[in-house]
């Protein structure tokens, strides 16, 4: 998929692990696995916020766009 | 009564789907069982006649229209089964979990052509019926392609469902 998500580099920066993050947030650990791995076709804006609250970042922190014909 | 989930309609109608089968498979082994002693019909009458006790009239006569007969019941058969067993699948997926998977739309599709072998062997059979001088009663039915049209668009409409809650299955 051309949007990967960077989930685990913003994880690794803030010292946290999914657990925590699934804790805090309230989603499970096993959509935020989906979200990790890139797997997930689309994300609510309640979903970005309240992980951006809890890593305190941005959104293009955790997205990103990489063209697939390149690979 | 619910329609769909445990002891539902769809539970119903899977009990009867079952029963149907049990038919089926009677009825190929009945026609198995005919295939193999057509041959030998003219020889067990006239053994049965022997018998004192036994009146037997007439004679049997035995053509290439009644193997063509039993052919056509054959196929007509085995796509009996074939339907069944697909709608068995379909209806599980209804008790037991969700319809929308992409399985169920390549089962309803499967049950489609099926349907259109099915309609397309009658077609066949009638044609040798003509050259073998056989008594086939063959029905050329407009519901049943009505019906075949209709089982290829709830195919793609499953089919659409599945992707939906794919989707929704991986939004976070």
């Amino acid at each position: 998929m051309a949007i990967s998500v960077k989930l685990d580099r913003v994880l690794l920066d803030r010292g946290m692990s999914l657990t925590e993050l699934s804790e805090r947030v309230g989603v499970t650990i096993a959509n935020l696995s989906i979200l990790k791995t890139s797997k997930a076709k689309a994300i609510r804006f309640s979903t970005l916020e309240a992980i951006c609250k809890e890593l305190d970042c941005q959104p293009g922190d955790l997205l990103f766009y990489e063209d697939d014909a390149a690979d | 009564m619910r329609a769909i989930g445990k002891r539902s309609l769809a539970s119903i109608l899977a009990m009867g789907l079952h029963f149907v089968r049990i038919i089926i498979w009677i009825g190929f082994v009945g026609l198995s069982i005919a295939m193999v002693m057509v041959p030998f019909a003219v020889g067990i009458t006239g053994w049965l006649s022997g018998f004192e006790n036994l009146d037997i009239n007439g004679s049997v006569d035995v053509s290439g229209g009644d193997y063509l007969e039993i052919a056509h019941m054959f196929v007509t058969f085995a796509v009996m089964l074939f339907v069944v067993n697909r709608l068995l699948e379909i209806l599980k997926t209804l008790r037991f979990g969700s319809p929308f998977v992409m399985d169920n739309a390549d089962r309803f599709r499967g049950v489609g052509y099926a349907l259109i072998i099915g309609e397309g062997a009658k077609f066949v059979f009638a044609f040798l019926g003509l050259i073998f001088d056989a008594d086939l009663e063959v029905d050329i039915e407009p519901i049943t392609w009505i019906a075949i049209i209709a089982v290829f668009v709830l195919s793609e409409v499953f089919r659409e469902g599945a992707r939906m809650k794919e989707e929704q299955d991986l939004t976070v």
